[in-house]
């Protein structure tokens, strides 16, 4: 659940996509979901030339398995506070395989 | 507060070869491995824990590609999916 | 049952990660691709977010005689997040 809250505080940024086919796609971040599948609004193809088929697309919807980095805008992450919920999630974890 | 239950056969239990694979990792954890993973890239180093996805953590670990060492690491995390294999270095 | 002193200790593997957060570590990717940043975060699926990232990926390049060759390429990013699917290995420390 962690990388799904920290992607909700990210909605209405600009976040760049990048596939593992190498394309690498700009757009507004408009939701995820807990699969961090990803909806970009305004988007467009950084190296356009070589990927002509996307030109006329406004909006995409990305599976989140397909993804291989998302770039973020620094400014946007408040990294103490991310740190941190990464030390409870993991906790949490262990705490869960105890139990289980 | 009881002892876990032995097992049904208690000669086994003592002798390595007889327990199952999860066992056998917990006993070689602190000895020197050999780790290849799936890409052919092998890592020797002293194996600190494993868990139950084969997620490893290896200290002082050497990267050999190609059979030619390549990277030393003091500590290493590997993620349990690339790993072929785990092997106790004699 | 009483140990609850795990703060410091590597009992399992992704200890080693957590006790690299905040700290610059080199992370090794499929795809020939490494990577170099601050961690900021990671869950037990290895998803991970690198801050102050140098990406470098090695391609084999074939000249005109068919000779092949290594090619390096770097790339910076100021923050990144890297899907776990892709990640291999991780270490706290440079390696030499």
């Amino acid at each position: 659940m962690l990388f799904f809250s920290f992607f909700k505080t990210l909605v209405n940024h600009e976040v760049t996509v990048e596939l593992k086919n190498d394309i690498s796609i700009r757009g507004t971040l408009k939701s995820v979901d807990q699969y961090l599948n990803i909806k970009l609004d305004d988007i467009s193809v950084v190296e356009e030339m070589k990927y002509p088929h996307l030109s006329s697309v406004k909006n995409v919807f990305i599976r989140g398995s397909v993804v291989r980095y998302v770039h973020l805008p620094a400014a946007a992450v408040d990294t103490p506070l991310l740190e941190d919920a990464t030390r409870r999630e993991a906790s949490q974890a262990v705490a869960k395989a105890k139990q289980g | 507060m009881s002892e876990q239950s032995p097992q049904p056969n208690g000669d086994a239990a003592t002798d390595g070869d007889a327990r199952d694979p999860s066992g056998f990792l917990s006993e070689i954890i602190g000895a020197p491995v050999t780790v290849k993973l799936n890409s052919g890239v092998v890592y020797k180093g002293d194996l600190q824990s494993v868990d139950g996805y084969m997620n490893i953590a290896l200290e002082r670990a050497k990267e050999y590609v190609d059979g030619e060492m390549k990277r030393n690491y003091g500590d290493a995390f590997v993620r349990g999916n690339n790993v072929m294999y785990i092997a106790a270095d004699m | 049952m009483a140990d609850n002193d795990q703060s410091n200790s590597v009992s399992e593997p992704l200890d080693l990660v957590r006790l690299s957060l905040d700290e610059v570590v080199f992370v090794k990717l499929r795809g020939d691709r490494e990577l170099k940043g601050r961690l900021h975060a990671y869950d037990s699926h290895c998803n991970i977010v690198l801050g102050e990232v140098e990406e470098t990926i090695y391609t084999i390049e074939e000249d005109d005689e068919g000779e092949e060759t290594v090619k390096t390429t770097k790339k910076q990013a100021e923050m990144l997040f890297v899907r776990g699917e892709s990640f291999v290995l991780i270490s706290p420390q440079p390696p030499s």
